[in-house]
């Protein structure tokens, strides 16, 4: 990656890094919203939300030391939300992955290119899926993952996350074609 | 990647319509960031009963060598001292007895240096008594045997001198008979 970009922030971080209360809330205020909303469509409660997102500021700003800027702040923030995120789950026993997720991967399926759709109703679509397969969506479509890094988060191979995010793409193209 | 995911992706900002309460939100960081860091969980290993034996038996275990390496070097300066009575009263005599023997015209100083090549064994033997002492033996029984060292060489060399005494004694009675 572009040193540039990885470097994105760099004078803030430093700032952070020695402490400085105004630079840590100019850090949160520009990212303070993307990581609310990533968490938001893991764990859907506010007050969970809210009480993740609070935590994972502090655990950010308490280990800033160790950032290299081998990633972006972002991309590292992120991470840190999106596991805080799914072991709030794992600790409600909330289902993050499908039931048969080891049973039926090993076909790989045909997809029919899928048409364009109005957001919104993806969003809503992805709402209507069954809880094991939302995860594997937002992390592959929205956060940008990939199915290593998936695997990684959820606990799962890459091969299954992989299987797994086919059905839900077509299951979510099939609820989202109802809507 | 089919179109259906590069729309999303490309698209990925409009998911991001929920709005958090940020000034909320800081003000609870803030407050966590105020507080002092928490110190480092320390666990009390003395709280498991079987270490509060160990630790006890170790303390014990340490005070004992304390005191006994105490009491040793307590007993090594009182058998040091003990040594050097023996020899300033032992070393007086044996150099008295052996003055009176080399005083005695009886015998001639062949005989006298013969006699009293007797002395260089027993002195290498009361060396081998005081390198015991120094090895840390039992002290009582090693100081006997330099006590007994020292008695032997005076005994012998005051026999020598009550026999030539006496045979002197005994000419001196022949003499006088042989006069009367």
């Amino acid at each position: 990656m572009d040193q540039n970009i990885l470097n994105t922030h760099k004078e803030l971080v430093e700032k952070c890094k020695l402490g400085d209360r105004i630079a840590q809330h100019k850090l949160y205020m520009l990212y303070i919203d993307a990581m609310y909303n990533v968490c938001k469509r893991i764990v859907k409660i506010d007050e969970d939300a809210e009480d993740i997102i609070q935590d994972c500021f502090i655990e950010a700003f308490g280990k800033l030391s160790s950032f290299r800027y081998e990633s972006t702040f972002g991309s590292w923030l992120k991470k840190i939300v999106i596991n805080k995120s799914i072991n709030h789950l794992k600790k409600r026993k909330i289902q993050i992955v499908p039931l048969n997720n080891e049973i039926y991967h090993l076909k790989e399926e045909t997809i029919e290119n899928s048409p364009k759709m109005d957001i919104k109703k993806v969003s809503k679509g992805i709402e209507l899926l069954p809880a094991g397969y939302q995860q594997i969506i937002n992390l592959y479509l929205i956060e940008g993952y990939d199915h290593v890094e998936i695997g990684e988060v959820l606990g799962i191979t890459a091969s299954t996350s992989k299987s797994q995010y086919h059905r839900a793409k077509k299951k979510l193209i099939e609820i989202i074609n109802r809507l | 990647m089919d179109d259906f995911e590069k729309h999303i992706r490309e698209n990925k900002a409009l998911f991001d319509f929920h709005e958090a309460d940020k000034s909320k939100i800081w003000k609870n960081i803030e407050a966590r960031l105020d507080k002092p860091q928490p110190k480092p969980k320390v666990i009390r290993l003395i709280n498991y009963p079987f270490l509060k034996v160990a630790a006890v038996f170790l303390i014990g275990l340490g005070l004992f060598f304390i005191a006994n390496i105490t009491t040793s070097n307590t007993e090594k300066s009182e058998v040091a001292q003990e040594l050097i009575d023996i020899d300033m009263h032992y070393k007086g005599l044996l150099s008295y007895n052996v003055k009176l023997l080399n005083k005695n015209s009886s015998l001639t100083t062949e005989q006298k240096e013969e006699f009293l090549s007797f002395m260089d064994d027993l002195d290498v033997e009361y060396e081998a008594l005081k390198k015991e002492l120094l090895r840390g033996l039992d002290s009582e029984i090693v100081l006997e045997a330099i006590v007994a060292n020292y008695k032997k060489r005076i005994e012998l060399i005051e026999n020598l001198l009550k026999q030539i005494n006496s045979s002197e004694k005994n000419i001196s009675n022949d003499k006088e008979t042989y006069i009367l």
